[in-house]
């Protein structure tokens, strides 16, 4: 990526041809990605899936990309499932999860998919299908929710998913009555927590469901952890723990605001005091993606007491985990183009993009980067500026960053900025045609014969094309 | 001293000189408040006495239960009081980061209730600190908990305003040090402390200590966390400065090893601190100046997190017959059969089969005929010398053939003769279409 942004030339010119924004996916930058998840797997001798989480980018080339090698795809929608099905996922690789309607748990059982079910309802209506349509037995998986704790309670924030451990003898009972519909491969969880040891509790509560599976005399190999690998979006801790340090000054009013209004993500004074917490995606995570997972296997079991890695083998179980932000980690970027650089009464400088916040989502996910600028020719002023990013819609809230951003040299109208490590959930994830403002287009860049390469992101296959020699 | 109830020798901590061949400041004699000899064992018995003393009796005539927000010393101290007048304790904490303390917290007794972790996906409606979170909780259940809320409760800096200050004074001989180093955490002592020293002296300096962000010390808050502190003021500290979990863990170090104090990670810190700050002073210095300290609580019960960031101070030396001083080499020597002989093996019953995994796992489902021996107890046998004879044949069975072939090649290099490892583990076997059996 950081080799991308010196192209200049390249990336003005598609910006000039097909509008901004633009996303850029980097589909080569994949296949180390899941590399480096395999490694975890092979150092803990572990064998399963990895279910790439599709709802993280909408691209065609990802997905191509990767069904060249041997990951998997997690299918949250009918037309996620359609669109992994044509990029040439092989069922068998494929997880359909999320809520269904019938139609997707249809094509999924035609398909010969795994179902991750949701509830005992669904597990009942993929059954009636199967059975009124003459569907093969369709795989399915059990996810769990809720959890409990020995010694120590520990809290989880309630899912709208899974059935809990209680309820979850009554989906076997399903499955089983449903045995030439439904074949229990196994069960599954994802919590939406960056916390371990919830994780390590659930995960030791799969394998004590998967215990009672065998006590029933069902045989079912797997057990899928969800996601939630997380991201090290900032190197350097030092910045990260300097800039939360001025916010919080700054909501105490003891420096000047960093925030566009002093907003405080999260944090309010209350009589000198700081209440609320910061909601913001840790930028700094040393320990995420690859590494997470790896101390997660490492972390012991908290009632078993022997890592959970080492469990997962005695268990003979299969891994399955459905990264989306972290597999994407460096495969992509969003480029928008500057309209206006703008210096206010009160001292403020605004950069107006041709772009709104739901194409570069960051406010949302609460995650903090800096774009970087890509002049077209001499910086507007030398030296850093501080400006505020605002975006293309009739509306306030329409900031592109409520934070302060620090950009090195003041852009021009016509320069582009470039919003690096966004191919995972923050291209497209919340993108609208609100106003009819176009969203984005999409390009996949790739290098070939030693240069940079683009093309259109569904024009995009893990193949080549070649002239024929003369 | 006999007293009827320990809660009756909360305070009146010794205050002692530190050796000054130990900190070596030419001008300053440092002291220590040893506040880690609360009967409770910290600094935080005062607080915890000192806010839940006029709620008891209210507490123990509706039968309601104590809770408070700690992971810490707070908690232990209120689980001891609660406890002593017949009443529960919940502690409810983001993360207990100490396990010690949370073993120690379930020994009492108390209930602890964690927090969630931060969300992986923002979810803009949660941003609510854990203090907050836990009143809308309290006002939830409608009723039945007294809430002693040490970070907002003025209680807590009175019990250091009224007890731990004046006694410093005293033990000076009627005079306030000329420096006073605090570590920060609610800010109740620093605050209770420094307000009651300077009644005695307007001039004394305050140094308030904050733990670095980049890592954690246990009952230190960084500098951006002291500001949800209510009672945190930072106009009571002259300078606040910054200290890591190493330079705690020095301090500690000299603390229990030089000076005959036993004191935890927060300790150190301040000792640390303290020294740190004096030394520059002290170049300066021609007249004599008094300093104090706190030590906040013992060091027992931070082994696990010393042995985390220290591994060396715990060096054992190396056991023998241990599979870590294998060579490839000789893995690479062990025999190994394959299923199918490993199949003949087991329906001839030509000995022992040996499952490595993990007891739940071999409940579940085991080859018949073997026997479970965990792999972490079996190299506790092996530690001891060979459990059975050198002509006992015995075949090793772990997931993937990985472990059982590195116990294989110890028993081999311990002397064994007739020890082998199947081959690609258990799930060869299950793949293969091995019977597999739970009784």
């Amino acid at each position: 990526m950081t080799a991308l942004l010196t192209e200049k030339a390249l990336l003005t010119t598609v910006v000039d041809a097909l509008g901004s924004p633009l996303g850029v996916v980097l589909p080569q930058r994949l296949a180390d990605n899941v590399a480096a998840f395999r490694a975890v797997y092979s150092r803990h001798h572990l064998t399963g899936q990895i279910f790439y989480a599709h709802k993280a980018n909408r691209s065609n080339a990802l997905v191509r990309e990767l069904a060249a090698t041997d990951a998997g795809v997690d299918v949250a929608s009918l037309a996620e499932l359609q669109h992994a099905l044509g990029a040439g996922v092989d069922p068998g690789r494929i997880v359909a999860t999320g809520p269904k309607n019938r139609e997707f748990l249809w094509l999924a059982a035609r398909a010969g998919v795994i179902v991750g079910a949701d509830s005992t309802a669904e597990l009942a209506e993929l059954a009636s299908l199967v059975d009124e349509h003459g569907l093969p037995r369709t795989r399915v998986m059990v996810r769990l929710s809720g959890f409990a704790s020995a010694g120590v309670h520990l809290d989880s924030r309630r899912s709208r998913f899974g059935v809990s451990a209680t309820a979850f003898a009554r989906a076997v009972n399903l499955i089983e009555e449903h045995a030439a519909a439904l074949d229990l491969v196994g069960v599954a969880f994802h919590l939406d927590t960056i916390g371990m040891a919830e994780k390590a509790l659930a995960l030791e509560g799969c394998l004590t469901a998967l215990d009672e599976c065998r006590r029933r005399g069902l045989r079912p190999w797997s057990v899928d952890i969800g996601g939630g690998f997380g991201v090290d979006y900032l190197a350097d801790a030092a910045q990260w723990d300097a800039y939360t340090s001025a916010l919080t000054a700054a909501v105490l009013g003891k420096r000047t605001p960093l925030t566009w209004d002093g907003h405080g993500y999260g944090l309010r004074a209350e009589g000198g005091t700081v209440r609320g917490s910061l909601n913001l995606y840790p930028a700094h995570r040393p320990v995420s993606g690859a590494a997470y997972l790896d101390r997660l296997l490492g972390m012991d079991a908290p009632a078993q007491r022997r890592p959970l890695g080492a469990l997962l083998l005695d268990n003979m179980c299969d891994l399955h985990i459905e990264p989306g932000r972290a597999l994407l980690d460096q495969c992509g970027l969003v480029l928008a183009a500057v309209l206006e650089v703008r210096d206010e009464d009160n001292g403020d400088t605004v950069v107006r993009l041709d772009c709104n916040a739901r194409d570069v989502s960051l406010e949302e996910h609460g995650v903090l980067m800096d774009p970087v600028v890509v002049h077209r020719g001499a910086p507007g002023g030398a030296g850093p500026v501080g400006v505020y990013l605002f975006g293309n819609l009739c509306l306030e809230a329409d900031l592109i960053s409520r934070r302060k951003v620090f950009l090195p040299s003041r852009p021009r109208a016509g320069d582009l900025l470039a919003f690096v490590n966004t191919a995972g959930y923050f291209m497209d994830f919340s993108a609208t045609r609100a106003l009819r403002q176009p969203i984005g287009r999409k390009v996949a860049m790739f290098r070939d014969d030693g240069g940079w390469r683009w093309c259109l992101d569904e024009q995009y296959w893990p193949i080549r094309v070649r002239t024929e020699a003369s | 001293m006999r007293i009827d109830s320990l809660t009756e020798a909360v305070g009146n901590t010794p205050l002692v000189r530190i050796d000054p061949a130990v900190h070596g400041l030419r001008h300053v004699d440092l002291f220590a408040k040893m506040e880690l000899l609360n009967p409770f064992g910290s600094v935080k018995d005062r607080a915890a006495w000192t806010m839940a003393r006029p709620l008891l009796d209210g507490a123990v005539q509706r039968g309601d239960t104590v809770v408070e927000l700690s992971s810490g010393n707070t908690a232990k101290a209120l689980a001891v009081i609660a406890g002593m007048h017949g009443l529960s304790f919940k502690s409810v904490t983001n993360r207990m980061r100490i396990p010690e303390i949370k073993d120690l917290l379930l020994l009492l007794g108390a209930e602890i209730d964690e927090l969630p972790g931060q969300s992986e996906c923002l979810d803009p409606t949660d941003a609510e600190d854990p203090l907050t979170r836990m009143h809308q909780r309290l006002s939830a259940s409608g009723g039945g908990y007294v809430h002693t809320d040490q970070y907002f409760n003025g209680l807590n800096v009175d019990a250091h305003l009224q007890g731990t200050g004046p006694e410093i004074v005293k033990d000076l001989g009627g005079r306030a040090p000329d420096y006073f180093v605090a570590c920060v955490g609610t800010a109740g002592s620093s605050t209770g402390v420094a307000t009651a020293l300077r009644r005695h002296n307007p001039d004394v300096r305050v140094l308030g200590l904050v733990a670095d962000k980049s890592d954690f010390i246990p009952g230190i808050r960084t500098i951006d966390e002291v500001h949800h502190v209510g009672l945190f003021d930072p106009a009571v500290y002259d300078v606040i400065e910054t200290i890591t979990a190493d330079d705690a863990i020095d301090g500690l170090l000299t603390l229990v090893r030089r000076c005959g104090t036993l004191a935890g990670p927060t300790g150190g810190g301040a000792y640390q601190g303290a020294v740190r700050h004096l030394r520059a002073v002290d170049a300066e210095l021609t007249e004599r100046r008094t300093a104090v300290f706190i030590v906040c609580d013992r060091v027992e019960s931070y082994l696990s997190y010393l042995r985390e960031r220290r591994p060396e101070l715990f060096g054992q030396p190396p056991r023998r017959n241990s599979v870590r001083t294998l060579t490839d080499a000789d893995v690479a020597e062990a025999s190994t059969i394959g299923v199918a002989g490993a199949q003949r093996w087991v329906t001839q019953r030509r000995g022992i089969v040996i499952d490595l995994r993990s007891p739940v796992a071999y409940r579940a489902l085991h080859i018949d005929g073997s026997i479970n021996i965990v792999d972490e107890l079996f190299a506790e046998l092996l530690h001891g010398g060979l459990p059975f004879g050198r002509r006992q044949p015995v075949l090793l069975v772990c997931p993937v053939g990985e472990k059982s072939a590195r116990y294989a090649a110890l028993l081999r290099r311990m002397g064994h003769r007739d020890v082998s490892s199947l081959d690609g583990g258990i799930i060869a076997w299950r793949d293969a279409g091995g019977e597999l059996v739970r009784d």
